[in-house]
């Protein structure tokens, strides 16, 4: 038992900290630290710099463009990341599709789509919620009738992150509604975002953030060789892409670093005339979330090197993602906490490209409740919690 | 990055396996445990006759130069099989404090399981703090006279031998027969089954250890090695629970379906086992920092440790007791005595808030 990196994982943090120091921008490195909400042409600035170096898709096969790196160095660049101030990339693309379509596309569509998210030129947003199917994903309604070349695409999606900014949506459509299973009736099609019939509507979160759509879809013609796979595999090929995600699901990477400042917070707000990192009940609050996280850190890396091994952990993406979500979402409520008063005033869009009105407070007091309030939908997205709890107690413990 | 055990490692846990499966099954424990008896010469015979004792032991002194991943191995099996013998006493705290002290040759006995030692560290009223030291020691000729009362000596009630820590210009620790003049034992055995005293020192002589007044480092790094070692019992324990309860919850039908098919009961079982792989991440790295020499690094394992795997083995144990009902409750059923078993572990070698505090002040 050995729980230190090897020289070798040592020489490729320092490259990767290397790259980050030469390469990040400054302006997409403050409006990161400040948790504050990215510009489009931001994302895609980095998104490049990353595809230029062969970065921006590194867990993908080596032939289809990927790094040839160990789940520990994924992971070690995943820290590296957060710890340097870069932004997360977007998984829709990157995490979702790009492994869809290498598994399960045919050579047409992986020749017109990879080399767009690999160089980020192209904005993909996911189409999976409905209104009516949130949890219970597989009842979506969402329509694609074959017309001779074409799918006739009728439905609404929901809660499309960044769909305002998007060129093309994947999306879980039905395409046979008489299957006698609802899972049966479903494919995988890709849309045009520009096509004729959609239509993006803003929905803002109680933070202020216009950051998820409505996406609307009234009779959009869609080519018959945009659909992915087989017609009525979409089912199994959303099950694919939902397990893909176990690499970086536990956000270590991003949790130590919000650890760090909240560290930073407790260090500049004053209590009884001392610090309030010295008050022994924040104090303690504070050591209790950094065991959890150093715990949930130990956890997630024995689970990289079974991946690394070959041997499939299972469910325990699920594990993590409950964990790895509760852990970020307590140090983001600290992270208010520790505020204070200066949580308070609402300025949403402080930290953003652009915004030119005087900060009260500073910013890690000013985004901390806007964060806090945000990332009630980490325990939500991606499957809730409890959704992950079911899978867990059928798959591990057989209830 | 390696989280395996050896193939030493794995031997050695199947050869206690099969040996404690042949001989010390969940009755053997409760009939002693009914009868009082913490300690059973041929359970402990036989844990030497194993080379479990030797195994982490230096060789210099009979051992086999293992570390504490050793002795965290041969815990968790202790723990799983409710093993009562004053392993953790000896193997883990009489060992390190002796061999620091310029007294190796003493832990031969250790490693051959003829000698059996216990450390006493804490008093009445100081709740968890090993170095507030109310026992005093005073020259008298060539030996020192000891007065003083010592808390809950894990192993006390079993030993021939004590050491014990009393203050002589700073900590200090001492041997003395646990037989010698002004020694009282107040023996009894613990909730869990394993045996403790208090001691009773009135104008006890005894032999210093290394240097007066020096000792404080040591205690430290020896409660440590000792919390480790009980991190690592109760995950054995907890395997077990988890065990017993998932098969309680896949088995036991109430309503005319089994009690794990409701969502109320499944999640919450799921719940346990996320903590169950988080306080097995604690305990092994606790295991692996244990005997290093960088002592913030080890302090702030250890108390990681003792923070997470307390606080998850309590709610464990609770949780476990409501889902199985009734049945949970009782003294015939083994799931009492695990959490029995974690309770005590959660408690020795500095409780959770001792363990928090310490985390957040180092």
């Amino acid at each position: 038992m050995d729980f230190s990196l090897s020289a070798k994982q040592l020489e490729f943090r320092d490259s990767v900290r290397a790259f980050l120091a030469d390469k990040l921008p400054d302006d997409v490195r403050e409006v990161t630290k400040a948790k504050s909400h990215l510009s489009k042409e931001q994302y895609k600035r980095w998104h490049k710099i990353l595809g230029d170096k062969g970065w921006s898709t590194p867990l993908w096969p080596l032939k289809h463009g990927g790094t040839g790196w160990s789940a520990v160095e994924y992971a070690i660049f995943d820290e590296e990341c957060h710890a340097h101030g870069a932004p997360r990339v977007l998984p829709f693309s990157v995490s979702m599709l790009g492994p869809v379509l290498i598994a399960f596309g045919n050579d047409d569509l992986k020749e017109r789509f990879l080399p767009g998210i690999q160089d980020g030129s192209d904005w993909w947003a996911q189409g999976f919620s409905e209104p009516g199917a949130g949890s219970d994903l597989a009842s979506l309604k969402m329509t694609a009738i074959r017309d001779g070349d074409h799918y006739i695409v009728n439905g609404q999606k929901t809660w499309t992150t960044l769909g305002q900014h998007a060129d093309w949506i994947f999306c879980l459509v039905r395409t046979d509604p008489n299957a006698p299973k609802k899972q049966m009736g479903i494919s995988f099609i890709l849309i045009r975002m520009d096509a004729p019939g959609v239509e993006v509507r803003p929905i803002i979160t109680l933070d202020g953030a216009h950051e998820v759509n409505e996406v609307w879809f009234t009779d959009v013609k869609v080519p018959a060789g945009d659909l992915v796979g087989e017609e009525n595999k979409g089912w199994d090929y959303a099950k694919f892409l939902l397990q893909n995600e176990r690499i970086g699901i536990a956000g270590v990477g991003v949790s130590k670093n919000e650890i760090n400042a909240l560290r930073r917070i407790a260090t500049a707000e004053i209590k009884n005339g001392k610090p309030l990192l010295e008050d022994p009940a924040f104090k303690m609050k504070l050591a209790e979330i950094e065991i959890e996280l150093r715990a949930l850190d130990i956890t997630n890396k024995r689970m990289l090197v079974e991946t690394e091994r070959g041997t499939d952990p299972g469910p325990v993406s699920s594990m993590l993602k409950i964990r790895g979500s509760e852990v970020a979402q307590r140090i983001y409520e600290l992270k208010m906490e520790a505020s204070g008063l200066y949580a308070l005033p609402f300025q949403p869009n402080a930290g953003q490209e652009g915004w030119n009105d005087e900060l009260v407070g500073t910013m890690d007091t000013s985004r901390s409740a806007p964060v806090y309030l945000n990332t009630r939908k980490i325990s939500i997205f991606g499957g809730s919690n409890e959704i992950q709890r079911t899978i867990i107690s059928k798959m591990v413990l057989g209830l | 990055m390696d989280f395996d055990f050896s193939e030493e490692q794995k031997m050695l846990v199947q050869s206690l396996e099969r040996s404690l499966a042949k001989s010390y099954d969940f009755e053997t424990f409760r009939a002693q445990y009914n009868d009082g008896i913490t300690h059973a010469p041929e359970v402990w015979n036989m844990l030497a006759e194993l080379g479990v004792m030797a195994m982490p032991l230096p060789e210099a002194v009979g051992g086999f130069d293992g570390n504490h991943v050793d002795v965290m191995v041969v815990c968790t099996e202790l723990g799983r099989r409710l093993v009562t013998e004053p392993y953790v006493s000896n193997v883990v705290l009489a060992a390190y404090v002796l061999e620091t002290c310029g007294e190796a040759s003493l832990v031969e006995g250790i490693a051959t399981g003829e000698t059996r030692y216990a450390v006493g560290l804490y008093e009445p009223q100081q709740r968890h703090n090993p170095l507030a030291i109310n026992t005093t020691a005073t020259k008298d000729g060539d030996a020192y006279v000891l007065n003083g009362h010592k808390a809950v000596v894990l192993g006390a009630d079993t030993a021939g031998q004590l050491i014990v820590s009393a203050d002589l210009d700073g900590a200090s620790l001492f041997l003395l027969p646990a037989d010698a003049e002004g020694v009282t034992l107040r023996k009894y055995p613990l909730l869990d089954g394993r045996g403790a005293a208090d001691i009773i020192l009135e104008g006890a002589k005894a032999t210093l250890l290394g240097t007066a007044g020096a000792a404080a480092d040591i205690i430290e790094a020896a409660v440590d090695r000792g919390a480790a070692a009980l991190c690592a019992d109760s995950i054995g324990a907890v395997e077990e629970v988890k065990a017993l309860t998932g098969e309680y919850l896949r088995t036991r039908t109430q309503f005319g379906r089994p009690i794990g098919s409701f969502q109320v009961l499944s999640h919450r079982m799921v719940d346990l086992l996320v903590e169950y792989e988080q306080m097995k991440s604690v305990a092994m790295e606790a295991a692996v920092e244990a005997r290093s020499d960088d002592v913030r690094a080890r302090k702030l394992a250890v108390s990681a440790a003792k923070v997470k795997v307390g606080n998850a083995s309590r709610k464990f144990g609770q949780e476990s007791i409501q889902m199985h009902g009734g049945i949970g409750m009782t003294e015939e059923y083994a799931l009492g005595a695990y959490v029995k078993r974690m309770l005590v572990n959660e408690m020795l070698f500095g409780d959770v808030d001792y363990h928090l505090d310490r985390f957040a002040n180092t």
